[in-house]
């Protein structure tokens, strides 16, 4: 069993803390995703499993085994480092065959080992090239290869795909997925890049400020992260400052620097006992928001046309601006819209219901339930 | 500036560069490395021929040789008293004895020295860096006089010891060869570490840890990943020691009665006045110490590097 249990880890620099307080689970075979804006702390947290730092406060086990005093190389870790650090006096093969080679692997053997290893990494006919003239994603390749090849419990990655470029990246992130999946190992996958987490991640451990804020499976942090901090870094949203006016069983109703009284609800309809005056921060994602001309006719407007300034009963929000800027993304356009005195973006995939274009008036609508609401110290209240 | 011919520098500069770019590439390289051509025949290629025509000269009790004959007299007497053994042994092989001792010792300290260097920061690695160079900003006959208190007999070396209860009377360090090495190496020292110390410099230190995550210890790791990458610069440092110390003529002369190679061309030239024969054993030292070199590399690349002598 090679499940990891990180509890309290802290490391310090002098003054400077840089990982505080990380305590968690790692399952065995799991793919856990640390993600965070760079100086999170989350490669601090990797290298302290590695071994490559040693903790300030708090243990590390793998297994059964409580490693915190083990030193790096007696670990049955193995680290993929970010720029890979091939040994550039050896050849591909012989980079391979290091690990083992440490182990005392007979000379025959970590050759075939080696061999074995680069090939099912598509590089054996690379093996005896100089690893300085591969380019970033064969480099990669042997990197993985590396650190498989001496069979680790745990597999490390420390942001190995962040040098390489987008497309590239995201084969390698299906194709680690599926390396994962073949090996049943646990990895532990450090990441600033929350597609990357997304797609490889079993669970994704938020990190800022060196601290672990929040773990769970990826639809869980999306759509119900603990604080403002991981909803602004997964993705773009639209933040609108609010007091509360009044809370009812049907849903709090907030005033908002959009000049309009929004009533947010609970999809389960309980609704926390805030007091009126509460300052509350919403996040609107652009995908929960609807944005249609004034003057475009839609046969399911009906119901909605007057529902501006919070829903009779219902839980239908809208509020009306003025397209500031229009940005073509591909597949799909994104609009800047001034709404009152502050400023929203959103977004629609056609422009088939007829274009929209600075100066027009817009009306965005979305539903209650949809949006997620802060306190001023950034954590979650609803829903 | 006044005068019809009188050309700013940027004007002259672009006049210089119309007439290389008509030349093909290979001319105009060769245009441009003229000046490290004349250099090089000045001060060596010049020097070294005039070594050489005097060393097939005839010698001459009335003049230090005599001049536009030819005569391979020095070189027998050379390789005669080569062979006889007290020249071998004696002189010869007295300084090369010298050169590998402080090769050696100085390849080994400058190692360690340039890695404490590599892996200090802030104001130790100033103070490292500093201290290194430091030795350079004297001249070399007092740092390297400054060793006698220190060495001698009744000195703070010998006090030290026999206070220490390690020793009952004193080592005579100086003069004896003890202090000729250690003077020597305390002069090549600085050149070794810049040497290797540069090489580290710009080594990636993820290398290191990648070993140590991959089951080398840390001075494992240091010998399979360190070591192979220094090479280039152990090598050089090697060359430097070799060389200078087996063609060392102040630390030995400072610092011990016995001839080294140099002292005695020195001795040679200025009293004997035997210009040909200082020029022969001066050409055949040099050859033995591209023999000596050619094994320093021979041995050194064996341990990996990637070292291209072309």
């Amino acid at each position: 069993m090679s499940e990891i249990t990180l509890d309290g880890l802290e490391k310090r620099y002098g003054e400077t803390t840089a990982v505080e307080d990380v305590s968690v689970e790692i399952e065995d075979g799991e793919l856990l995703c640390l993600l965070g804006p760079s100086g999170s702390g989350k490669s601090t947290t990797l290298r302290m499993i590695a071994g490559l730092e040693t903790p300030t406060n708090g243990s590390i086990a793998i297994g059964d085994e409580d490693v915190t005093d083990l030193p790096a190389y007696e670990r049955t870790t193995s680290t993929v480092f970010q720029d890979w650090a091939l040994f550039p006096h050896m050849t591909v093969l012989e980079n391979v065959a290091f690990g083992l080679k440490m182990g005392g692997v007979s000379k025959d053997e970590r050759r075939d080992r080696a061999r074995e290893m680069l090939e099912r990494v598509q590089m054996a006919a690379h093996a005896d090239e100089d690893p300085t003239t591969l380019s970033g994603g064969q480099k990669q390749r042997v990197a993985l290869a590396r650190s498989l090849a001496v069979n680790p419990d745990v597999l490390l990655l420390d942001e190995p795909l962040s040098n390489l470029d987008k497309r590239l990246r995201e084969d390698m992130q299906i194709e680690l997925r599926e390396i994962h999946e073949d090996l049943e190992k646990t990895f532990v996958h450090v990441t600033h890049d929350q597609d990357e987490a997304f797609t490889l991640a079993d669970r994704i451990g938020i990190m800022n400020d060196g601290e672990l804020i929040q773990v769970g499976d990826p639809d869980e942090v999306y759509e119900r992260p603990e604080n403002r901090f991981i909803e602004g870094f997964l993705g773009d949203t639209n933040f609108v400052d609010a007091s509360v006016t009044a809370a009812t069983a049907d849903g709090v109703r907030v005033d908002t620097e959009l000049d309009a009284e929004l009533v947010v609800t609970a999809a389960d309809g309980t609704t926390p006992d805030l007091e009126t005056g509460t300052d509350l921060t919403l996040s609107l994602r652009p995908e929960i928001l609807s944005i249609h001309g004034v003057d475009e006719e839609r046969a399911d407007d009906a119901g909605v046309r007057d529902a501006r300034v919070a829903a009779d009963g219902g839980t239908r929000n809208a509020v009306t601006g003025t397209v500031e800027n229009v940005v073509y993304r591909g597949s799909t356009v994104r609009y800047s819209v001034s709404v009152g005195n502050s400023s929203m973006f959103a977004e629609r995939t056609d422009a088939s219901t007829g274009a929209l274009s600075a100066g027009d008036d817009v009306r965005l609508e979305w539903d209650g339930d949809d949006v997620l609401a802060f306190r001023d110290d950034g954590d979650r209240v609803m829903p | 500036m006044t005068g019809a011919n009188s050309q700013t520098l940027p004007t002259a500069l672009a006049s210089l560069q119309e007439r290389l770019v008509g030349e093909s590439a290979s001319r105009r390289a060769l245009l441009l490395m003229a000046p490290l051509i004349a250099f090089e025949l000045l001060v060596f290629v010049i020097p070294f021929a005039t070594l050489l025509r005097i060393s097939v000269a005839a010698p001459s009790s009335e003049a230090v040789y005599a001049e536009g004959t030819w005569s391979l007299e020095a070189y027998s007497e050379v390789f005669g008293d080569l062979l006889a053994g007290d020249l071998l042994l004696g002189i010869v092989g007295y300084s090369f004895l010298i050169g590998t001792v402080v090769t050696v010792l100085t390849v080994v300290i400058a190692l360690f020295y340039a890695y404490a260097i590599r892996r200090s920061s802030g104001l130790v690695k100033s103070l490292l860096l500093f201290s290194v160079v430091l030795p350079l900003l004297t001249t070399l006959v007092i740092r390297t006089y400054a060793f006698t208190p220190l060495l001698s007999p009744t000195g703070t070396i010998n006090e030290l010891l026999l206070s220490a209860g390690l020793l009952s009377e004193p080592i005579q360090f100086v003069p004896n060869t003890v202090g000729a090495v250690v003077g020597q190496v305390y002069i090549v020292l600085p050149y070794a570490v810049l040497a290797i110390y540069s090489v580290l410099a710009t080594m990636d230190w993820d290398v290191v840890e990648a070993a140590r995550d991959l089951g080398a210890s840390r001075p494992r790791a240091v010998v399979e990943v360190v070591l192979p990458q220094a090479m280039p610069g152990i090598i050089v440092a090697s060359v430097i020691s070799f060389a200078w110390s087996v063609g060392a003529y102040a630390a030995p002369g400072l610092l011990s009665d016995d001839l080294t190679f140099a002292i005695y061309v020195e001795q040679l030239i200025l009293g004997d006045l035997r210009y040909p024969t200082a020029a022969a054993l001066s050409v055949v030292t040099m050859g033995l110490m591209l023999a000596g070199i050619g094994i320093i590399f021979a041995v050194l690349d064996r341990f990996g590097g990637e070292f291209d002598l072309a």
